[in-house]
């Protein structure tokens, strides 16, 4: 019997094509930019997810604005050995620049330990990491990103090449893997020195100090951290002093941010869905008026309320699943278009094909049911005089 | 067949009410063929909606074969409409953008025969009335007289005991006019029950029974001995 309603429904809205195709347009913007909003947002949470989960999620990060607030080597040791630490480096950061071409090149300079290396999972297309003996002797090496060699050494194998620092002479040991982009910056613009000559080279950095610290495994994140605030607490006169936050804080929150604003703006896109079924009602409403005598014919031939309800119903939802279909569609191509435009990978996920369909059918059934019920109201007397 | 019993129909039109059928009463035998004449007003149409189970009585009793409908439900009545009722419009009442052969399996749909025996009847029924070579045609690549050949067919599906026909050749002419009451004739000679209204009194001669109906009451019901061909 369903199969029946659907194909007598059809018939109907292929009978007027431009008409259901205009009324579909409501629809369409609708659910295309509903899901296009989504799959925005749900691309960008895995990209920044994408970019912590490359820096290491046991890691905790630790900045010190007090001059006298140090973690010690020997605390960090005992910790370590306690098997609560993989791994931990002290970080002094600065800026260097470069001509290249006639152009600005910066370079970010990190000075660091051997071990930062592990503690950030950072790996090398050629040379090696600094090592125990670059730090113990103080030597003039340096690590760098792709980029950096790419501008610096377009011509040859950087490794082996010297460059300057800050009016230091620097050998190049290593090369690092791209790694591309994140809150911190370039991470492909990157040079990583032992982290005494980065104290000689930017003084003004002592007054504060960054710790990147690995935990051993990601459970004992929290509880290393933990270790680390009571111990500044306790040498440190106020908390304002130090802050200690991990890569999965920093996922936490930019995830929350991202779905409530993913939330928000898919909140305001659903408007035009509503917009969109109003419209639908309308065109419903036009059309069980002009067909009132079709009705009329029906029902003396014996054709029952709930069928003509389930028949003009059908053909509301027939419209606005043709609708969410396109919109789909629309938003398919939106995606590629975003993607092509800005590099910024935005999948359509299967999900969406689901949500569109149940966002479109609800729109059909709740701004349908009205019409259809309109339409099987009708009285077979007073259709059948309708002309 | 059905019978009526003091019925009446009141109509609310604003304050007044019309009187549309004023204690009628009469009863149609199983293979009657019976006009109900009257001028426009007379009340003849309310009292097909009644006898047609298209609206309800206001007072008095209806029986259809042996079915008093008096308090049906909506759904009932559209069973009983659907299933016992063939009807006959003036205006053909075929749905445009279906085939002649759908618009005849339509009454079967809602009865719920399966699609491909409604394909078959359909096509039988269609070759009786003459139509075996239009089936696929819509109806307005039909003259006027096939339509209302199709409505017929339409009104025969599902094999109803009373044939319901309203001003069957009001937009027909003479000629074509002639050919559906022929067949309406016909149909009654196989045993169909059928009720003819209409204003023309030419119309009315095809059947062996004419009730006049004047201002909702039957001022007239006269019999014919023989057939009128």
């Amino acid at each position: 019997m369903f199969k029946e309603y659907f194909s007598i429904a059809w018939r109907s809205v292929v009978a007027h094509k431009i008409r259901a195709l205009l009324t579909t347009l409501g629809v369409v913007i609708g659910v295309s930019s509903v899901i296009l909003l989504l799959s925005l947002g749900n691309s960008a949470k895995a990209e920044a997810a994408n970019q912590i989960r490359a820096i290491g999620s046991n890691l905790i990060i630790v900045r010190v604005t007090d001059r006298n607030g140090v973690l010690p080597t020997i605390w960090l040791d005992e910790l370590k050995d306690s098997g609560k630490l993989a791994a931990y480096s002290e970080i002094i950061s600065g800026n260097t620049s470069y001509v290249v071409n006639g152009q600005n090149f910066d370079v970010s300079v990190s000075g660091v330990n051997q071990d930062y290396g592990f503690v950030s999972s950072l790996e090398l297309t050629s040379g090696r990491f600094l090592s125990q003996i670059d730090l113990d002797n103080n030597l003039p090496v340096v690590v760098i990103g792709p980029k950096v060699a790419e501008k610096l050494f377009p011509l040859t194998d950087a490794v082996g090449e010297t460059m300057v620092i800050q009016g230091v002479q620097f050998r190049v040991i290593g090369i690092l893997t791209e790694r591309g982009t994140n809150f911190n910056g370039d991470l492909d613009a990157t040079a990583y020195i032992p982290i005494d000559f980065a104290g000689t080279l930017f003084p003004y950095r002592l007054n504060s100090k960054t710790y990147y610290l690995a935990s051993e495994t990601e459970d004992t994140v929290a509880t290393s951290m933990r270790k680390i605030e009571s111990y500044l607490t306790s040498v440190l006169p106020s908390a304002n002093e130090f802050n200690v936050f991990s890569q999965s804080q920093i996922l936490g929150v930019m995830n929350t941010l991202m779905g409530l604003l993913t939330t928000l703006l898919a909140g305001i896109a659903s408007i035009s869905l509503i917009v969109g079924g109003i419209g639908i009602m309308n065109i419903m409403l036009v059309t069980v008026r002009e067909r009132t005598r079709e009705i009329g014919v029906r029902k003396a031939l014996g054709a029952k309320r709930s069928q003509i309800l389930i028949q003009f119903l059908i053909e509301a939802v027939i419209i606005t699943t043709l609708g969410g279909l396109i919109g789909l569609g629309v938003s398919y191509v939106g995606a590629a278009i975003i993607q092509y435009l800005s590099d910024f990978k935005v999948t359509v996920g299967l999900d969406s094909v689901f949500l569109s369909l149940i966002f479109s059918i609800t729109i059909g059934v709740v701004f349908g049911i009205y019409p259809a019920n309109k339409a099987s109201q009708l009285e077979p007397v007073d259709a059948l005089r309708y002309e | 067949m059905l019978t009526l019993s003091n019925v009446t129909k009141h109509y609310k039109m604003g304050d007044s009410v019309v009187r549309a059928l004023d204690g009628i009463s009469l009863t149609i035998d199983e293979g009657d063929f019976t006009a109900i004449v009257g001028p426009s007003g007379s009340g003849k149409s309310t009292l097909m909606n009644i006898i047609g189970c298209l609206d309800i009585v206001t007072d008095g009793e209806y029986v259809l074969n042996q079915i008093p409908i008096k308090k049906y439900e909506e759904d009932e009545l559209a069973e009983i409409r659907n299933k016992q009722i063939g009807f006959v419009f003036q205006q053909f009442n075929l749905l445009p953008s279906f085939s002649a052969l759908e618009n005849v399996m339509m009454p079967m749909t809602y009865a719920r025969v399966p699609k491909k025996q409604r394909e078959k009847i359909a096509a039988e029924i269609l070759t009786k009335v003459g139509l075996g070579d239009r089936m696929d045609h819509k109806p307005t690549e039909l003259s006027g007289g096939q339509q209302q050949r199709v409505s017929i067919a339409r009104a025969l599906a599902n094999n109803p005991a009373i044939i319901l026909a309203d001003e069957p050749t009001g937009a027909l002419d003479q000629k074509t006019g002639k050919e559906v009451l022929d067949l309406l004739t016909q149909l009654n000679k196989q045993g169909k029950t059928v009720i003819v209204i209409t204003h023309d009194v030419g119309v009315a001669a095809y059947a062996s029974r004419i009730l006049t109906i004047r201002d909702g009451k039957i001022v007239d019901d006269s019999r014919k001995e023989a057939d009128h061909v």
